[in-house]
């Protein structure tokens, strides 16, 4: 079961996108080299992969990763940091804790926002009886041997 | 994932514009009218694709011109002057430079090159009519905030007439059907395994956006702020359901900054999105049923 923390106030998460993303995208490495750390992009200390759609790609060793950023936005410098932990190549948990970030105002989302929860639950796909899932777009092609490769690179 | 009280369907996979198709109809389609959903799609990848050679954007980003205005042309840059004004410029067709930069290119070098926002006045160098279309600057036009919504439905109005009952045109999540209702699970953005919700869709499309799979390290991803060119940072994940596939795949797009739920109500589109720390949001009446927890907030 995934347990998604939440801060008490929506993060700014540059950084957990940074974290996370990196987290997903680049195993077990050091990103600093593949991607570059130009414009404050944050570093991710060690990362794994999920691969969640297909059960025999590369593993990664169990654990709880942790990655620090930061990034500068127009008006201050943000940080965050990211935890995720990995259970058989399957991200269990996700904590971020950054910074609050500038949120709308109460009145204005009062009028365009119907509600919102702190507490996201996932639930298993396979168990919930739906026929399409919408959520990134699956890719094909080159973006994914691109991608590959960056994983065949980092991959414990 | 198969839905057993659907009826009997056949299902046509392909691969086309760089994402998995799949169009679900109640009898198996013929080659005839496989050809012509194959000729359309290539049609506007011809015209809007960035990652062609060979495409008339990639010309133009060579060689500013006016040319003759493209199918679809009007329809999507007159949405991207919407989503543009209600954004504060944030999204922008004039994009293509600023994610090539950071290594979204067309040999998918995943390099980070740096940030390169995208001209804020693109207006100035971007026009059209019915008839044609100038661009004034070595631009690069990338219609991704959109075109993939416009070109379901593109594919849904050729089968239209040509298919009986219902009909789901799925490009790698971002749909349109004819009838239903279909249950369409929303992927969490951190576990493709599961998902928030569930949002049953009857006769209109459902677009989603997330920066976590065309993404490729350290914060970098699909999913640009143009006046900074840097990746967003606030949501992980959105989705819209409107009756095109072209405005649900805006709104989704519009949900990744600020002025996205304005433009939404603006156009009666109902949607749901998640920020990268794990809270959802969703639309005033949104008939979404979500996986959430029992502190729901009421605003």
């Amino acid at each position: 079961m995934i347990r998604t923390t939440t801060v008490p106030r929506p993060a700014r998460v540059a950084a957990a996108m940074v974290g996370v993303a990196g987290v997903i995208a680049l195993a077990g490495c050091s990103t600093g080299g593949e991607a570059g750390d130009s414009a404050g992009a944050p570093t991710t200390d060690s990362g794994a992969s999920t691969a969640p759609s297909t059960s025999d790609a590369a593993s990664y060793a169990d654990g709880t990763y942790t990655g620090e950023g930061s990034y500068a936005t127009p008006e201050s410098v943000e940080t965050i940091t990211v935890t995720v932990t990995l259970v058989d190549d399957v991200i269990t948990e996700v904590e971020v804790v950054g910074q609050p970030q500038k949120a709308e105002s109460k009145q204005y989302q009062g009028q365009f926002v119907g509600g919102i929860s702190e507490v996201v639950v996932g639930k298993d796909i396979d168990e919930i009886s739906v026929s399409r899932v919408a959520g990134s777009s699956l890719t094909s092609g080159g973006f994914n041997q691109a991608i590959e490769q960056i994983k065949s690179e980092a991959a414990v | 994932m198969s839905a057993p009280e659907s009826p009997a369907h056949a299902t046509w996979c392909f691969d086309a514009i760089g994402t998995s198709w799949e169009i679900e109809t109640t009898e198996a389609l013929g080659p005839g009218i496989r050809a012509r959903v194959t000729e359309c799609i290539a049609q506007f990848d011809r015209v809007w694709s960035r990652f062609r050679e060979d495409s008339l954007v990639t010309s133009l980003a060579r060689d500013p011109r006016e040319v003759g205005a493209p199918a679809d042309a009007a329809e999507m840059l007159d949405a991207f002057v919407a989503l543009s004004a209600a954004t504060a410029g944030a999204v922008n067709p004039l994009v293509g430079r600023s994610l090539e930069s950071l290594g979204y290119d067309a040999a998918y070098s995943l390099v980070d090159r740096g940030a390169a926002p995208a001209p804020l006045e693109w207006v100035d160098q971007l026009t059209w009519t019915g008839e044609r279309m100038r661009l004034t600057a070595p631009a690069l036009i990338d219609v991704g905030a959109l075109g993939k919504g416009r070109l379901v439905d593109l594919v849904l109005a050729v089968l239209s007439p040509a298919v009986p009952g219902d009909i789901v045109v799925d490009a790698g999540g971002d749909m349109a059907l004819r009838g239903g209702p279909v249950r369409i699970g929303l992927e969490h953005p951190y576990d493709a395994r599961r998902a928030i919700g569930v949002w049953e869709v009857t006769d209109a499309a459902l677009c989603a956006s997330a920066t976590n799979r065309r993404a490729w390290g350290d914060g970098l991803h699909h999913v640009l702020d143009a006046r900074t060119g840097r990746p967003v940072t606030t949501y992980a994940a959105t989705w819209a359901v409107a009756a095109t596939a072209m405005r649900a795949d805006a709104i989704a797009t519009a949900l990744f900054f600020d002025g996205g739920v304005e433009l939404a109500h603006g156009w009666g589109v109902e949607w749901v999105r998640m920020t990268t720390d794990g809270r959802v949001e969703w639309s005033p009446g949104c008939a979404a049923d979500l996986f959430t927890g029992p502190d729901i907030v009421d605003v």
